[in-house]
């Protein structure tokens, strides 16, 4: 089976060089900057509305709908979140290494629609390669006139800095990254009322938007909102990168319609589960969200309803696929034990009930479970994502601490009597999983 | 102020690119780490004084984030990846495969070698994963971390360069990394030219250097 | 009291009860003020909400369903409907609560906080029976030593960033901070680098638990033994308002009272820590007499009496009245200063006396001057401009209130002042300049002359307010009053004329000055009628010393003063040794007090009731918490004994009685009495009442003359320093910096010295420390160190480097 690609085209077709400006350039590259610097900033941002376009950074929030809520300029910033850190997800890294200058292209779109002159990219600190070639790229477009000052022969002016993170998931976090790019702690600010839109980096109106929603701008501008939201044969439009991992044949980065099914995905896309064994589970965006299971959820479409509707999301476009080999009590403890390292901390629920809940799992895996330890699992869950619904109603600042919540809450519900066993597993001997298989 | 001129002119030019100097925090604690191999005291108290702010107000950002190591870790940081998509695919036993070849245990180092755990790196789909100074080896095993080990103990290369490592010690990646890299990273931090950090270097790829 | 126009009320919901609230408002406040009190443990009503501890989610209903919200960060609008105890609300408290204890040690019953502990209180109304926390819980040292004051227990500590707030918004040295993340954060200090703030103490004082404690207080008592009173500080003329504790008639403890006139709730920790003097040993407990030998001994209170009648009364029949002068008073209470004010007019006829120490400005000037503001009035200006002291060394609250308005609330500051201040990093403008070029200086920036330019500009943004001051003891005192007539004419100006010393406002208000009498009436005018006074024009000070070293006085009383230390030229000793017979009214045997020939003791004020004046003209009531040692007593009681010993009586029977007198016959506060000014009013009155005009002084731009020389001599306070307080308070007098020359490079080339080395200054030698923070050609050296000398107050200096 084999899908139209749009923002994985050029590398694909021409994998040696499709980083340099030059091959950048020969395949039409820029020019939809050129074509952009030419027209209104509502006629941009009206494009991009039209064509549907959504945040791929997992908010999944309509593009062009985030544009217009921002503030009159003052000045106002573009920040491009490469912080990519959500487990599964690998998707950013290859446009960033492979294609730098479609992002930058996109940036330079983005930025003149809404009035921006100075943008920031900021990119994980694990990332230094894609980094190397995403300043190499904004060199090269500095020299060649595309940044800085009167870029393309016009009066505009747009200046872009890399910016390096320094390890810490939450500074994906929009706002947490606003701070950490202001060299503070990555610690999320309160919505309401930092909204970036309103009150973002240095409390002035900020677009912050993921990797892949901005090198979608330049074949939006190019071919317009129409052929964009024909890409995909349901609601949602345009393609995704889908970033598939775990136990399946052939993992890797997919640039993927919206709507096809997970099925079609896993074993058509992935090649299948790996010794064809059983599916048992697979997380379809990212570890923050709760799992589905073959037996509800393997003829769903890919769709932002779809998921939403089945109590998960899409997210990131991450897919994690476990087989019937798979510990769950012990893959659900890897998941929760990473946000509760990774999380700020600023908030008491976030910071007492991840540690509480991968402390709880961890004592069930080395043989110390209790009867009690299920209600306990549960009511601490309940405490950080009240419900446990998704998307949750949460007591905390930011959605990571409910995020710790979604494995908990999925192995109690699809797995239990997996998890109530190592309920009952006090002074058992402990559990080793893993492996290749 | 300890540090060399050319990493004051280096700080000069990053703050100069910020809106607000205090941006320019992150990047001068890595600058920092170029000067003394880990984040000192020292070193945050330069980096305190060129932002101007307090130097408890620079290590409470500093200790926010785990790649400013403010301690001496030696010359090659292993961070293997123990995150989810890793550890379905036998994480554990690289980690365990690292530790006991160098003799290290995750979180320690013996002066020259560091090995951590490290949560989700980003290459999920060439899964298990792991970093040396921040450069990315796919696709690994228990028996090719070994090798590893041994190949950096016993060659102690000067400069690490992913490619280099990835044809040696590598497998499955997550995507075609098609694209040769030049660059090296010269210490446990990240290599990026701005920072000064990264090397030129094209390795020979020749086998009988290292192990 | 604000003449700010109500903002129209609107009304919400609160649990079924509708309630009429300020528009904005924080819900958290709006509910506390109309009934309802929500729980909380990170907000505080004066730092900006952070919304960390989620102890305060609550239920509001809206357009997109009903939201679980923090109550600390939503602003109230009209219509809501909120619900504070509902199912989901109830069981997001609860749940907070269960995780805020998983952690938190069960050491309530050894821990300083405790009985006082919000976290106690919640848990033991709403906390879960019992845990459910099987783990281990974190382990950090404890407690360890975050500074020579504060102590830190990372264990109890409940992450709710108070203190580091306190120390990044409010007093602006961020020096304790989180560390880490997650489950590992932790409060902090950097290696090496304690949390040495003036105002470390508030961050003990709002800690909700008992992670931050003072080495002051610690396991000193348990808060229920504590018997508190109400009470005011009389560390500087700020006027704080404050909570004094004791237990078993012994000081242990002050708080910071929250009140909107002064300051906020906040102390500085001379304030709060320097208390020590009171406890102390070596206290004055009897009146003592100088005997045959020389020696200062221990004398009954009618020997005492007797002498001082004798030797005052022989000496005024002499020469008259006017060969008496009196130091002091601004350490008293408002009835002492009127007592002192009284005797010297009635009883000895004389009109030399001055609460300031030659280290002030022109009394009518701090007493009176026209356009005088508030400290409210930070509030609402455009521009601020301080040129007078640096106010974090001499009037910490009035500092930390300057801060916010230029932090929180946008107002453009100017500050003027020849070194660094702690305001500096907050000024929009800030201009340095070498000791005895002021007057230029103020010429230029009132022309708004090149650099001064923009700033100039800014004063013409109103409401302006001029804090003015002298900026040290080597700047004439003309200076700020030319300042001051300056700033009075910029747009919706007000003037806040800033002297430092206890209750010096009230001392000059009741008349302890040359050119002064009770009510704030100039002397010679008629506006004055309770008492005759005497003819002659009086003297100041510096005066009064000459005076007593040329002979033409031939005795003085220092009434809580300390000239020997205090009057920066130095001419006090010489003085007092010259004078034939000389009476203190003191605490301790201070420098001066060595040279009394009677010496009486008197009460601190948290021993007497009374009433104080600030800066503002705020009168504010000092209560009673503990009893004087030894035969200790009131100022006013000795004065009047005196009096009657004399047989010149003055008729003073009661601190009361005297309050009630001053309402009577001293115009400026007339109408003022204690019930006026009870401890459940804490901003307390501001005289004149209801606006009743009485006698305003216009200052004068005197034009004084520019001093110049290659380097000038900068001299001025440091919070801690070698005052008596401070000398009989050990922890907090070890704080104080020391004496040493402060250089810049450049300068200290040109001298010829380097960091370490040793200088001359008109003849006394120093080490030299570099501070290039100082501006071109000044020389700073910290005013009263201990065992520092006077180098007097002309700015020229003889200066040589030491080989
Ligand atoms: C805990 C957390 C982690 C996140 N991490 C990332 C990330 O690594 N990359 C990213 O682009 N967005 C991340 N996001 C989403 C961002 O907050 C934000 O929604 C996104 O960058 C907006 O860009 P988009 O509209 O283009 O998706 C994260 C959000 C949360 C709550
Ligand atoms: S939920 Fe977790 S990561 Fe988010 S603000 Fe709270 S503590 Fe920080
Ligand atoms: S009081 Fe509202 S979150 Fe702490």
């Amino acid at each position: 089976m084999s899908y139209p690609k749009v923002i994985t085209k050029l590398m694909e077709e021409h994998p040696s060089d499709s980083h340099t400006y030059q091959r950048y350039v020969a395949s039409g590259g820029y020019e939809a900057a050129k074509a952009s610097l030419a027209k209104t900033r509502d006629e941009l941002v009206e494009i991009v509305k039209d064509s549907g376009l959504i945040g791929r950074g997992g908010a999944l929030f309509s593009t062009g709908m985030k544009w217009s809520f921002l503030a009159p300029p003052r000045p106002s910033y573009l920040v491009v979140n490469g912080d990519e850190s959500e487990p599964g997800t690998f998707k950013d890294r290859q446009l960033l290494e492979r294609d730098p200058h479609q992002l930058i292209e996109g940036i330079i779109i983005a930025a003149f629609a809404n009035e921006v002159h100075e943008a920031f990219i900021y990119i994980r600190g694990e990332y230094p390669k894609p980094a190397r070639r995403v300043q190499q790229a904004v060199d090269d477009a500095y020299s060649e006139g595309l940044l800085g000052k009167g870029i393309f022969g016009t009066d505009y002016d747009l200046e872009v800095t890399v910016h390096l993170g320094a390890g810490a998931y939450i500074c994906g976090e929009e706002t947490a990254l606003l701070n950490s790019l202001e060299g503070k702690r990555g610690e999320p600010r309160l919505k309401p009322p930092y909204f970036p839109a309103a009150k973002g980096l240095y409390m002035m109106p900020t677009i912050v938007n993921n990797v892949e929603t901005i090198a979608n701008l330049p074949h939006i501008i190019n071919h317009g909102p129409e052929w964009y939201k024909e890409l995909s044969a349901c609601e949602d439009t345009g393609t995704f990168l889908a970033s598939v991992s775990g136990h399946v044949k052939k993992p890797g980065n997919y640039e993927l319609p919206h709507g096809i099914t997970w099925r079609e995905l896993i074993y058509d896309v992935a090649g299948g589960i790996r010794d064809d064994n059983d599916l048992k589970a697979w997380i379809p965006g990212g570890a923050s969200a709760p799992w589905f299971v073959p037996s509800l959820h393997l003829d769903d479409p890919i769709t932002k309803a779809d998921c939403a509707a089945a109590g998960s999301m899409l997210g990131s476009g991450a897919i994690i696929v476990m087989d019937h080999t798979t510990n769950v009590v012990a893959a659900a403890e890897r998941l929760v034990r990473f946000f509760a390292e990774e999380s700020c901390g600023q908030c008491t629920p976030c910071r007492e009930g991840t540690t509480w809940l991968d402390m709880i799992l961890q004592r069930m895996l080395n043989g110390g479970g209790r009867e009690v330890d299920l209600d306990l699992l549960h009511d601490v869950s309940d405490g950080i994502s009240i419900g446990l619904g998704w998307p949750p109603k949460q007591t905390t600042i930011c959605p990571l601490g409910p995020s710790a919540v979604s494995a908990v809450k999925s192995i109690l519900e699809h797995f239990r009597d997996e998890a109530e066993a190592y309920a009952r597993s006090a002074n058992q001997v402990p559990v080793t999983i893993g492996g290749e298989g | 102020m300890t540090w060399s001129p050319e990493t004051l002119e280096r700080a000069d030019a990053i703050i100069s690119k910020y809106p607000d100097r205090r941006s320019a925090l992150m990047p001068m604690l890595y600058l920092a780490m170029r000067e003394d191999g880990y984040l000192s005291e020292e070193g945050m108290r330069t980096v305190a004084e060129l932002i101007g702010i307090t130097p408890a107000q620079v290590q409470s950002v500093a200790s926010f984030y785990v790649m400013y190591k403010q301690e001496p870790i030696g010359k090659y940081l292993i961070s293997m990846c123990t995150s989810i998509s890793c550890f379905l695919m036998g994480a554990d036993d690289v980690l365990a495969a690292l530790e006991q070849a160098s003799g290290v245990p995750a979180g320690e180092t013996d002066g020259e070698i560091a090995v951590e755990h490290a949560e989700c790196i980003g290459a999920c789909g060439g899964a298990p994963a792991c970093l040396v100074n921040y450069e990315l080896i796919e696709g690994l095993s228990a028996e090719k971390a070994t090798e590893l080990v041994q190949w950096l103990r016993n060659g102690k290369p000067e400069t690490i360069n992913t490619d280099e490592m990835q044809t040696l010690f590598g497998g499955r990646t997550s995507f075609d990394w098609a694209i040769k890299e030049d660059n090296a990273a010269v210490g446990p931090y990240p290599a990026f030219p701005p920072f000064g950090t990264a090397a030129e270097n094209s390795p020979a790829l020749e086998p009988g250097r290292g192990s | 009291m604000s003449d700010d126009v109500a903002p129209e009320l609107i009304s919400i919901t609160i649990d079924g009860t509708d309630r009429s609230v300020r528009p904005g408002e924080l819900l958290i406040k709006a509910a506390e003020d109309t009934g309802t009190y929500i729980p909380r443990f990170c907000w505080h009503p004066r730092m900006q909400p952070v919304g960390m501890c989620r102890m305060c989610l609550v239920e509001v209903e809206g357009p997109r369903g009903v939201a679980l919200v923090p109550a600390c960060t939503t602003p109230v609008g009209d219509g809501m409907i909120v619900h504070t105890q509902s199912e989901v609300a109830k069981k997001a408290q609860e749940d907070i609560l269960e995780f805020l204890l998983i952690n938190h040690p069960l050491d309530c019953p050894v821990c300083d906080k405790g009985g006082e502990c919000p976290l106690q209180d919640q848990t033991m109304s709403h906390g879960p029976a019992e845990s459910r926390f099987v783990e281990e819980k974190r382990h950090y040292e404890k407690p360890i030593p975050i500074s020579d004051l504060v102590l830190l227990d990372r264990e109890r500590c409940i992450l709710c960033a108070r203190c580091t707030r306190f120390s990044e918004e409010i007093s602006g040295d961020p020096l304790i901070e989180f560390q880490e993340r997650g489950n590992n954060t932790q409060i902090r200090t950097f290696p090496d680098l304690p949390f040495s703030s003036y105002f470390s103490g508030n961050t003990v004082q709002i800690c909700p638990v008992g992670a931050l404690t003072a080495t002051a207080y610690r396991f000193r008592a348990r808060p229920w033994d504590l018997r508190a009173v109400g009470s005011t500080c009389m560390h500087c003329t700020a006027g704080d308002s404050m909570t004094v504790q004791a237990s078993q008639n012994e000081i242990l403890r002050f708080l910071g009272v929250d009140n909107d006139a002064t300051n906020h709730g906040w102390l500085s920790d001379k304030c709060r820590f320097g208390f020590e003097y009171i406890n102390s040993p070596d206290r004055l407990t009897t009146p003592l007499l100088r005997d045959a030998e020389g020696e200062l001994r221990e004398a009954t209170w009618s020997e005492a009496l007797q002498e001082v009648a004798d030797r005052l009364g022989a000496i005024t029949e002499e020469h008259g009245g006017h060969a008496v002068a009196a130091l002091g008073g601004a350490r008293g209470t408002n009835e002492d200063a009127y007592a002192l004010a009284k005797f010297m007019r009635v009883a000895l006829g004389s009109n030399h006396l001055d609460a300031q120490m030659d280290d002030g400005l022109e009394p009518q000037f701090l007493a009176a001057v026209a356009g005088r503001g508030q400290i409210s009035d930070l509030e609402r200006a455009k521009t601020i401009l301080v040129w007078g002291p640096d106010l974090k060394e001499e009037l910490g609250t009035l500092y930390l209130r300057v801060r916010r308005a230029a932090q929180e609330l946008g107002a453009t500051l100017i500050v003027v002042h020849p070194r660094a201040t702690g305001l500096d990093d907050r000024a929009t403008h800030k201009f340095g300049y070498q000791p005895g070029t002021g007057p230029d200086v103020l010429r230029r920036l009132a022309a708004g002359l090149e650099e001064f330019a923009e700033a100039r500009a800014a004063l013409n943004e109103g409401p302006v307010v001029a804090i003015v001051g002298r900026s040290g003891y080597c700047e004439s005192p003309a200076l700020a009053e030319a300042v001051a007539a300056f700033a009075r004419d910029l747009p919706e100006a007000t003037v806040l004329p800033v002297a430092r010393r206890g209750n010096v406002f009230g001392a000059l208000d009741m008349g302890v000055a040359p050119n002064l009498l009770p009510g704030r009436v100039a002397l010679g005018s008629d506006g004055f009628d309770g008492w005759e006074v005497p003819e002659h024009s009086g003297k100041g000070a510096a005066e009064i010393l000459t005076g007593l070293t040329e002979g033409s006085i031939k005795s003085v009383l220092l009434v809580g003063a300390d000239p020997v230390r205090d009057v920066p030229s130095g001419s006090a000793a010489a003085a007092l040794e010259a004078a034939e017979f000389v009476v203190a009214i003191d605490l301790f045997v201070t420098d001066s007090v060595r040279h009394a020939d009677v010496v009486f003791p008197a009460l601190t004020a948290t021993e007497k009731e009374g009433m104080v004046t600030n800066l503002e003209g705020r009168v504010q009531k000092v209560n009673q918490v503990v009893p004087g040692p030894g035969q200790a007593r009131a100022d006013w009681s000795i004065l009047d004994d005196v009096a009657t010993a004399m047989d010149r009586p003055i008729h003073l029977a009661s601190a009361e009685a005297i309050a009630k007198e001053i309402g009577s016959v001293a115009p400026a506060y007339r109408g003022v009495t204690w019930d006026l000014v009870t401890w459940d009013e804490p901003d307390g009155v501001v005289v004149p009442l209801n606006g009743a005009e009485v006698f305003e002084y216009v200052p004068v731009d005197a034009k004084i003359e520019t001093r110049s020389a290659p380097l000038t001599l900068h001299l001025a306070r440091t919070l801690y320093d070698d005052g008596v307080m401070m000398r009989a308070g050990l922890s907090l007098h070890d704080l104080a910096p020391g004496v040493a020359a402060y250089l810049s490079t450049e300068d200290s080339v040109a001298v010829g010295v380097a960091e370490g080395g040793l200088i001359s200054i008109n003849g006394h030698q120093m080490t030299v420390q570099i501070d290039d923070s100082l501006a071109p050609g000044t020389l700073y050296v910290p005013f009263n160190q201990p065992g520092g000398p006077h180098l007097g107050t002309d700015p020229v200096i003889r200066v040589k480097a030491v080989r």
